[in-house]
C-alpha cells in the first residue's frame, strides 16, 4: 500500500483547456500547433483521479469516486471513501477532480479520420482504392498520426475511432484506432476490424434519376443491383473456398484478397455492410446471415423498419449521424432526431456515428445530445458513443467503459459533455495524458496575440 | 391596328386566288368546286349558341351564309344528323424551325435569343401532325418554334392538306413572341434566374435599339454612332406590340413569366404546365390568359412499399387534382384555351377534355377554349373561331356532341375544303361480331369474327379458323378464311361493311357461289385483353373542388394562419437588444407586432382576446435569422455561365413550396438571406425573405423594405479551382478575381456617369443624343458603388478579404458582409472597418484547401474585436439548428450566452439591414418569435413554437395535427391511385429505366431534376 501522493491540480469550473494547459503538470514546450508537438509521454507512475463523478457506462455512475490507472490500464473504479490498492513502490500522481466528470473516451465509430486531411485536395485523401473489390487494403496502414484533424477531434473527448475506407463494393478493411501515438502501429487498437461492404441499393420511387452519363452499361438499375450483390456474395464464397483449399493444401497459392476476408469468413470479424434503404438492409442481412457472416449495418437510416429482422439475427447498427434531414418530403421534420430513441425502443443494438466525414468528428457528442432531446435515454445515449460503439467495432474488451482491466482511455470534463458550455479538461489515452490543444487553438492564440500586440485587448 | 390590316390583306389574297402562289401545274389546271351548301346539320356557330337543321353556305373558302336555303349551284353536302362546330384551333403546336446560324454577323451573341427566326422555314407542321390534329377536329393551329429563350414568333396556319402545288396557308405570320425560361446547358444562362435576366435584358435591348434607330432617323448625323446592326434586336423592336406567348414548366414559372411581362408592359399569354391549380389565387391575380395542356400525370408508382414510400403527398395530390386544373381556373375567373401540346398521346386529347369537363368546366367554356379564345389570343378572331358570314370556312363536323369522346369526328373543313377524317383503323369496326345469319349454322353455333386493327380471328364454336385480312378501311374489311364450313370446305372470302352496330357482309366460296351474312356486336367479353386499354373511362371520378392547401403537400394549409394576439408569461427572455437574459419575463404580441417584452413583473395588463401562454420553464428568443441560405431557390442556385452575373436575381426564382422552409420554422428560423452561389466573382443579387410558409405568392416571402444585396465570391470557387475539368473561364487566380472585380467597378462607374449625363440633358438635347443602353449587370454593380446594394462576399483567406476591404475603401462603399470568412480572425480589424459584419460557420473546416486554417474561435475573435458576427447555415440541415451553432460561440472563445445568441438574431438582422423590423424582442418590432423548451444555446432545447409576423406558423401541437393529416390523406390517395392504376403495367422493355424516357415520368422528373441539378452543381463547385 502506497501513501496517497501530494501533487494535486485543481481544475476549476471556468477553466478552458487553454488556461488549463499552463496549469497542468505535464505540459511543456512552446505554444505551437499540436501536430508539431510531441505525442503523449509514457507514464511510469499510476495516476489517480480522485473525487470524481465516474460514468462507468458498464456499471452506473459513481459519485465522488476514485479511478486509477497504471501501465495504460484501469486499475480500479472505487466508490467514495474506498482506497485504491496501488502497486507497490509507485509514486502515484493524484488529481483531485472536485466532482468533475470522467467518461470513457468517445468513439467515433464510422469516420475517415487520419485517412484524409483536406476533402477537396485529392493528394491528401487516402480513402478510396482503385477497383470494386479491394478487401486487401487496410485503413490503419494509411492513418496519418500527424493529421491535424486528430487533435481537433480529441479536444472534445473523441479518443478512438473506427476508420473506414470507402469506394467500390468491398472497399477494404476498417481499423479501430486510438487518437494518440507516434506511429500508426501505436495507434491501432484493432488493425483489422472487418471488411467494409457497400451493399447495392435498388432504385425505387417515382423520382426517376437520369441514368448517369458516365454509366455506359446497358443494364437496367435492377440488373446492376442484382449483379452487384451477386458479385459481393461470390467474393465471400470464393474466399471461403480458398480458405478450405488452403487449409487442406498449404501449397494453394495465396490470393491476398481472399486472405483479407478470412477473419470475416471464419466469423472472427464482422462484415460492415453499408446500407440505408429498407430493402437494402433486409437483403443485406438475409445475405450475410445465410453466408454465415456477422453483419453490422452501417448507415441504417431505415433500420427502424427492419427492426424485427435485425433483432432476430442480432445485427447491430452504426447509425450515420443524427443531424440529418428527413429522407422524404412528408417525413416529420425531426424524423432523424428521434430515430435513435425509436431504435432504442425497438430494442436494437446500435451506436451513433457522425456520418459527417472526419473534420467534424468533434461534434459526435452533439449528435447524441440531439437524440437525447428527442427522447433517447441518457445512459443509452452515452453508451451509443462509448461501449456500444466499441463493442460493435470489436474492441469492447478494451474501450468504451470504465472498468478494471480496460484501457485507460478516458477524459475529464467540467460538466455534461452534451452541453456546449462544458470543457474537456483532461484526456488520457491508454494511460497517457494527451495535449488538448490543437492547430486551431494555437491559431486562435496566435491571432489573439496579434490583436493584443496591436494594443487592443 | 397595323398588324390586323396586314392579316386582312393576306386573307383577301387567299380568298381571291387560293392557288395563285403555287407552282404552275403540269397540264390543265384542276378546278375543284369551291361552292358548297352544308345542309341539315345542327350548327353551333359559337360557344353557347345552337341552330337546328341549318344550312351553311361556303364559297371560295369563306362562309357566305348561315341559315336559309341552299343556293342553286352550290354543291349540296347532306349533313343531317351531324353537328357542325367552328373549326377548332390549337394555339400551341411546337415545330422545328431552323436555328439562326450563330456566326451570322447580325445574330444575337446568345444562341438563346432568336426572335428573328422564321417559324415556317423548316417543315412547319408536318402533314402527319396536321392529320392527327384534324382527326381531333382542329382546323387551324399556331406553329411555335421549339427551343430558346426568345424563340421566334408563333405563326397561325391552317391545317389543310395542301395539294402538291400549294403551300400551307398562313393566317397570321406573327401572332405572338414565343418566350421560355430555358437554360443553356453549354453556357449562359444555365439557371432559371440567368434565363430571366437574359430575357429582361433582351426586352430592354429591343426597346433601346428601337429608340436608337428612331433617334438616328431624326438626326442622321448620329448614324456613325449607331449600335451595330442586330437582326435579333430589330426583330424585338418590330414585334414590340405582340403578346408574349410564354411557355412555362410549372406554376411558379408562370408567375415569373407574368411578372416579366408586366415589367415590360407586354401582354402575356401563359402556356401552362397544367399545375396552375397549385397556386390558383396567384395565377388568377396575374390577369393573364392561359393556354392549357391537358396532360395529366400518371398515377405514381405504388407497386412496392419502397416505391410508395418515395411518393410524396404532394405528388399524390397533384395526380388527383390535375384534371381539375381547368375547372378551378374557370372558377377563379381565368380565361383559358386548350392545347394538345405536351400530351404523350395526342389521341388522348378528347378523353382528357371530357375529364376536365367532368371536373366542372361547362361545355360552352370548353368550346370557347377551342375556338373563340385561342382565336382572340392569337388575334385571328376576325377570321377564325366562330361560324359567321365572312369568316373562313373552318368547320368541324361531328357525328354527335363534340365533347363526347365516342362521337366521331366525320370531317374537318379547312378554308372551304373538306377533309374527311379517315383513320387508318377505326376502333369501332374493331371488336367481336356474331355472324347471326351464317349459312347453315345453328343459332348456338354462329361464327364469331373478331377484328383487331389489321388482324382478324374467325371461330365457330371451339374451332378457330385461320383468317387473313385482305384489306380494311374505316368501315369495311375483306378477309380470307379457311374451312369456314367445316374441315375440307376450303377457302372462303368475306367482305363486311359496318353500318352502325351492324355488320352487313357477303361471302364468296371457293366454288364461286356467294352468300350473304349479317353480324351484330358480341357482348363485350370479360376476359378481353385489357392490357392495352387505359383504365376504363368511367372509372374516373372527378374530385370535388374543395380548397387545396398552399403549398400543396403535407405541410400546407388552406388558409395561412392569421396573426394572433398572445402573451407568454414567466418565460426566460433572450431579447438580443443589449438587455442580456431576462429571467421570468413576459412578451405580448398583438396585430403582428411585439407590444411588450420585458420582466413579467412590469408587464401591462393583457389586451382582450389575448391568448396567454404559460412560459414557466420556457425560453423565448427572437426568430432566428439565417444570413446564408440556399433554401427555396428554383432552377439553379448559381448562374455560372459567366464570371459576372450581377444581373441575375434570386428574388425572381423564390420557391415558397420548399418543405425546408417548414423544417426551418421548426428550428425557430423566421428570416433568411437567400444567396446566389459562389461560382462567380460577381454573382447574382440576393433575396432577403421571411419564412412565410403558406403565403399565396412567392413575392409574399420577400422581406419588404430590406436593403438590396448581391453575392460576390473570392478564392477557389470563382477560380473554379476544385472542378475536375480544365477551366478556360477567366479568372483562374486570386489575382484575376481582383482584376475582374476592378474591371467591372470601372465599367459600372462609367455606366453611372453615362446615364446620369443623359438624364441631365435638357429634353431638346436628349432628342439629339443616342440613349445609353440599360445594362442590368452594370446597373447592379453601380448600385454597390452608390451604397444602395450590399455585397455579401463569399471569402475564406485573409489576403482576399483584405483585398476587398481595400477596394471598398477605394470606392468608398461599405461591404455588407463577408460570408464564411473563415480566416476573418486574421484580419478582424480590417473587416470591422470596411464591412457591416462577418457571417461565418461555427466550426466547419478542412473541406477544401482554403479553409485549412479555419478555427471555431473565428466568430469569437472577430466579436472580441467589435465586428458584428453572425453564424449561418449554408445548408438546409444546419439551418434547423442555428441556435446551437450560436452556442458554439460560447464553447469556442467563451462569448457570453446572450451575446452568442445575437449571432443568429440581432447580428444577421443588422447585416441584412432589417434590424429595425426584426432580430430582437423589442416593443414595436415584428412579432418574429421562437419559443424553446430549454436554454436555446443547448442541444437539449427543442423549438416548441415559431411565429412570423405574429402568425403561428409552427408549433408542436400544429405539427402533430399536420402529421395526422398527412397520414390520413396519404392513405386515402394511395388507395385511390392504386385502384386507378390497377397495377402499373410492366414496361414493354421489362425495365424501369425505359420509363425515364417517357414523357409522363419526365413530367415528374422535371419537378425534381432542377433540385438535383443545382445541388450537384453547387457541390461540384465547392458548395461552401
Amino acid at each position: 500500500m502506497t501513501a496517497l501522493p501530494t501533487k494535486r491540480t485543481r481544475p476549476t469550473k471556468t477553466n478552458g483547456s487553454r488556461e488549463l494547459a499552463a496549469a497542468l503538470f505535464i505540459l511543456t514546450g512552446p505554444a505551437i500547433a499540436q501536430d508539431l508537438l510531441p505525442k503523449a509521454a509514457p507514464e511510469a507512475e499510476p495516476i489517480v483521479l480522485q473525487n470524481a463523478t465516474i460514468h462507468t457506462v458498464s456499471d452506473g455512475i459513481v459519485l465522488g469516486g476514485t479511478l486509477w490507472f497504471h501501465d495504460g490500464r484501469i486499475g480500479g473504479v472505487l466508490a467514495k471513501g474506498e482506497t485504491p490498492s496501488l502497486p507497490e513502490n509507485t509514486n502515484p500522481k493524484v488529481i483531485d477532480l472536485q466532482g468533475a466528470h470522467v467518461y470513457p473516451g468517445f468513439v467515433s465509430a464510422h469516420t475517415t479520420l487520419g485517412l484524409q486531411e483536406i476533402g477537396m485536395v485529392r493528394q491528401s485523401v487516402d480513402v478510396n482504392e482503385i477497383g470494386e473489390f479491394t478487401p486487401e487494403v487496410l485503413a490503419s496502414v494509411a492513418v496519418n498520426p500527424d493529421s491535424t484533424a486528430i487533435p481537433v477531434a480529441r479536444s472534445n473527448g473523441i479518443l478512438a475511432a473506427g476508420v473506414f475506407p470507402s469506394g467500390g463494393a468491398i472497399a477494404g478493411r476498417a481499423s479501430v484506432i486510438q487518437l494518440d501515438g507516434w506511429t500508426n502501429a501505436d495507434m491501432a487498437v484493432l488493425a483489422d476490424a472487418g471488411p467494409v461492404v457497400a451493399w447495392p441499393a435498388r432504385s425505387f420511387g417515382s423520382r426517376p434519376r437520369r441514368p448517369s452519363s458516365t454509366d455506359r452499361s446497358r443494364q437496367s438499375p435492377d440488373e446492376r443491383t442484382r449483379e452487384g450483390r451477386e458479385a459481393i456474395a461470390r467474393a465471400f464464397r470464393e474466399a471461403r473456398a480458398w480458405l478450405d483449399a488452403r487449409t487442406a493444401d498449404p501449397s494453394t497459392p495465396i490470393d491476398i484478397r481472399h486472405r483479407a476476408l478470412v477473419p470475416a469468413v471464419r466469423g472472427e470479424a464482422p462484415v460492415f455492410v453499408r446500407a440505408n434503404e429498407l430493402e437494402q438492409i433486409e437483403s443485406a442481412v438475409l445475405w450475410a446471415t445465410a453466408a454465415s457472416l456477422r453483419p453490422v449495418i452501417v448507415g441504417g437510416r431505415d433500420a427502424i423498419a427492419a427492426a424485427d429482422l435485425l433483432r432476430e439475427h442480432k445485427v447491430p447498427v452504426i447509425l450515420d449521424g443524427v443531424h440529418d434531414l428527413p429522407r422524404r418530403e412528408d417525413s416529420p421534420y425531426d424524423a432523424r432526431f428521434t430515430l435513435p430513441a425509436r431504435l432504442a425502443a425497438a430494442g436494437l443494438d446500435f451506436c451513433i456515428a457522425t456520418g459527417d466525414g472526419y473534420s467534424n468528428d468533434r461534434n459526435l457528442p452533439y449528435h447524441v445530445a440531439t437524440a437525447i432531446a428527442h427522447g433517447l435515454d441518457r445512459n443509452r445515449a452515452v453508451a451509443a458513443i462509448t461501449l456500444h460503439a466499441a463493442t460493435i467495432l470489436g474492441v469492447g474488451n478494451r474501450l468504451g467503459s470504465l472498468a478494471k482491466g480496460k484501457d485507460a482511455t478516458l477524459f475529464v470534463c467540467n460538466g455534461d459533455p452534451f452541453e456546449l458550455d462544458t470543457r474537456t479538461t483532461h484526456a488520457f489515452i491508454r494511460g497517457r495524458q494527451v495535449d488538448l490543444r490543437n492547430k486551431q487553438t494555437e491559431l486562435a492564440e496566435k491571432y489573439r496575440k496579434r490583436y493584443r500586440d496591436l494594443g487592443g485587448k | 391596328m397595323r398588324t390586323r390590316a396586314v392579316t386582312f390583306f393576306v386573307c383577301l389574297a387567299l380568298a381571291a386566288s387560293p392557288s395563285a402562289q403555287g407552282e404552275p401545274h403540269n397540264g390543265p389546271r384542276p378546278i375543284a368546286p369551291t361552292w358548297f351548301a352544308l345542309t341539315g346539320a345542327t350548327v353551333v356557330p359559337s360557344p353557347g349558341e345552337r341552330q337546328e337543321n341549318t344550312t351553311i353556305v361556303i364559297k371560295d373558302g369563306a362562309i357566305t351564309a348561315l341559315g336559309g336555303a341552299a343556293p342553286a349551284g352550290a354543291t349540296r353536302v347532306d349533313c343531317s344528323g351531324l353537328m357542325i362546330y367552328p373549326g377548332l384551333i390549337d394555339p400551341f403546336v411546337t415545330v422545328d424551325s431552323p436555328a439562326i446560324e450563330p456566326d451570322r454577323s447580325d445574330a444575337h451573341w446568345s444562341p438563346m435569343i432568336q426572335p428573328q427566326r422564321q417559324t415556317l422555314a423548316g417543315a412547319g407542321i408536318p402533314e402527319s401532325d396536321r392529320k392527327a390534329l384534324r382527326e381531333l377536329g382542329f382546323a387551324a393551329a399556331a406553329a411555335v418554334p421549339a427551343g430558346g429563350i426568345v424563340a421566334g414568333t408563333a405563326t397561325v396556319v391552317l391545317l389543310d392538306e395542301p395539294a402538291t402545288t400549294e403551300r400551307p396557308r398562313v393566317i397570321r405570320e406573327h401572332a405572338g413572341l414565343v418566350a421560355r425560361l430555358a437554360r443553356n446547358r453549354n453556357g449562359y444562362p444555365n439557371s432559371e434566374q440567368g434565363a430571366i435576366a437574359l430575357l429582361r435584358q433582351t426586352l430592354f435591348d429591343g426597346a433601346w435599339y428601337e429608340r436608337c434607330l428612331e433617334t438616328i432617323r431624326r438626326n442622321p448625323a448620329l448614324a456613325n454612332s449607331a449600335p451595330p446592326v442586330s437582326a435579333a434586336l430589330a426583330a424585338m423592336a418590330r414585334h414590340h406590340e405582340l403578346p408574349l406567348l410564354f411557355e412555362t414548366r410549372n406554376e411558379l414559372q408562370a408567375l415569373r413569366a407574368a411578372r416579366i411581362a408586366k415589367e415590360h408592359e407586354r401582354t402575356a399569354v401563359l402556356i401552362g404546365s397544367g399545375m396552375e391549380f397549385r397556386r390558383l389565387a396567384a395565377i388568377a391575380a396575374t390577369g393573364c390568359s392561359l393556354i392549357l395542356p391537358l396532360e395529366f400525370p400518371e398515377a405514381p408508382d405504388l407497386d412496392s412499399a419502397a416505391a410508395t414510400a418515395g411518393v410524396s403527398l404532394r405528388q399524390l395530390q397533384s395526380w388527383e387534382q390535375a384534371p381539375t386544373n381547368s375547372a378551378r381556373l374557370l372558377k377563379a375567373g381565368v380565361e383559358f384555351a386548350w392545347t394538345t401540346a405536351r400530351l404523350e398521346k395526342r389521341s388522348a386529347f378528347r378523353s382528357r377534355m371530357r375529364d376536365a369537363i367532368r371536373c366542372g368546366v361547362d361545355e360552352k367554356t370548353a368550346l370557347a377554349a377551342l375556338t373563340t379564345i385561342p382565336a382572340r389570343l392569337l388575334d385571328v378572331d376576325g377570321q377564325l373561331g366562330t361560324i359567321a358570314v365572312g369568316k373562313l370556312a373552318n368547320l368541324t363536323v361531328v357525328a354527335g356532341e363534340l365533347f363526347d369522346p365516342k362521337a366521331e369526328i366525320r370531317a374537318v373543313w379547312v378554308h372551304g375544303k373538306k377533309h374527311d377524317v379517315d383513320p387508318a383503323t377505326d376502333a369501332h369496326l374493331d371488336g367481336e361480331w356474331r355472324l347471326t345469319t351464317w349459312p347453315g349454322s345453328a343459332d348456338s353455333e354462329v361464327p364469331v369474327l373478331a377484328i383487331d386493327g389489321k388482324r382478324a380471328k374467325f371461330a365457330i364454336g371451339e374451332d378457330k379458323v385461320a383468317a387473313a385480312v385482305g384489306g380494311r378501311d374505316r368501315q369495311s374489311i375483306a378477309l380470307r378464311v379457311m374451312d369456314a364450313f367445316g374441315k375440307g370446305s376450303g377457302v372462303t372470302w368475306l367482305r363486311g361493311h359496318r353500318r352502325g352496330d351492324e355488320l352487313a357482309g357477303t361471302g364468296t366460296k371457293a366454288d364461286g357461289s356467294s352468300f350473304r351474312f349479317r353480324g351484330e356486336r358480341a357482348p363485350a367479353s370479360s376476359d378481353g385483353d385489357e392490357n392495352d386499354q387505359p383504365p376504363a373511362a368511367d372509372a374516373f371520378e372527378p374530385p370535388a373542388l374543395t380548397a387545396l392547401p398552399t403549398p400543396l403537400g403535407g405541410y400546407g394549409t388552406a388558409t395561412m394562419p392569421e396573426p394572433e394576439s398572445f402573451a407568454i408569461v414567466g418565460a426566460t427572455l433572450w431579447p438580443s437588444d443589449g438587455r442580456g437574459v431576462i429571467v421570468n419575463g413576459g412578451i405580448i404580441v398583438s396585430a403582428g407586432k411585439i407590444t411588450y417584452a420585458g420582466p413579467a413583473a412590469d408587464m401591462p395588463a393583457l389586451p382582450e382576446n389575448t391568448r396567454k401562454i404559460d412560459g414557466q420553464g420556457k425560453h423565448v428568443t427572437p426568430g432566428l435569422i439565417d444570413c446564408h441560405s440556399h433554401t427555396g431557390i428554383q432552377g439553379g442556385i448559381n448562374e455560372s455561365g459567366q464570371a459576372v452575373t450581377a444581373e441575375a436575381r434570386i428574388q425572381d426564382v423564390i420557391n415558397p413550396d420548399d418543405v425546408n422552409w417548414y423544417r426551418q420554422l421548426a428550428g425557430g428560423v423566421t428570416a433568411a438571406n437567400q444567396l446566389h452561389g459562389s461560382a462567380n466573382a460577381i454573382g447574382g443579387q440576393s433575396s432577403t425573405v421571411k419564412l412565410r410558409f403558406g403565403c399565396a405568392h412567392p413575392d409574399d416571402m420577400r422581406f419588404e423594405g430590406a436593403p438590396a444585396g448581391i453575392k460576390w465570391a473570392l478564392g477557389e470557387n470563382p477560380r473554379r479551382a476544385n472542378g475536375s475539368r480544365v477551366q478556360t473561364r477567366y479568372p483562374s487566380t486570386r489575382m484575376g478575381v481582383e482584376a475582374l472585380i476592378r474591371d467591372r467597378l470601372v465599367a459600372a462607374e462609367a455606366y453611372r456617369k453615362e446615364h446620369a449625363g443623359y438624364e441631365a440633358l435638357a429634353p431638346r438635347d436628349r432628342a439629339r443624343t443616342l440613349p445609353p443602353r440599360r445594362d442590368l449587370e452594370l446597373e447592379a454593380v453601380g448600385e454597390i458603388i452608390a451604397g444602395q446594394r450590399r455585397i455579401h462576399c463569399h471569402s475564406y483567406r485573409q489576403d482576399e478579404i483584405f483585398m476587398l476591404c481595400g477596394i471598398a475603401a477605394e470606392y468608398g462603399f461599405k461591404i455588407g458582409t463577408f460570408q464564411h470568412v473563415l480566416e476573418g480572425y486574421k484580419v478582424a480589424d480590417a473587416i470591422k472597418e470596411h464591412a457591416i459584419g462577418a457571417s461565418s460557420f461555427s466550426d466547419w473546416w478542412a473541406y477544401k484547401f482554403e479553409v485549412f486554417d479555419a478555427i471555431p474561435d473565428n466568430g469569437a475573435i472577430m466579436h472580441e474585436l467589435g465586428v458584428s458576427v453572425s453564424f449561418n447555415s449554408d445548408s438546409n440541415e444546419h439551418a434547423r439548428r442555428l441556435n446551437t451553432e450560436a452556442g458554439k460561440a460560447v464553447k469556442y472563445g467563451g462569448v457570453a450566452p446572450a451575446e452568442a445568441l445575437c449571432f443568429v438574431t440581432k447580428n444577421p438582422a443588422v447585416q441584412l439591414g432589417i434590424f429595425d423590423r426584426t432580430g430582437s424582442l423589442s416593443s414595436g418590432k415584428d412579432a418574429d418569435v421562437a419559443m424553446w423548451s430549454a436554454n436555446p444555446l443547448s442541444y437539449m432545447a427543442r423549438c416548441e413554437a415559431t411565429w412570423v409576423d405574429g402568425r403561428p406558423l409552427f408549433s408542436l401541437d400544429r405539427d402533430a395535427e399536420l402529421r395526422a393529416g398527412i397520414a390520413n390523406e396519404r392513405s386515402r390517395l394511395i388507395q385511390k391511385a392504386a385502384a386507378a392504376s390497377k397495377g402499373r403495367r410492366p414496361d414493354k422493355a421489362g425495365d424501369k429505366e425505359s420509363r425515364f424516357a417517357r414523357l409522363r415520368d419526365a413530367y415528374w422528373a422535371a419537378e425534381y431534376l432542377d433540385d438535383a441539378y443545382c445541388c450537384r452543381t453547387h457541390t461540384l463547385q465547392g458548395g461552401r
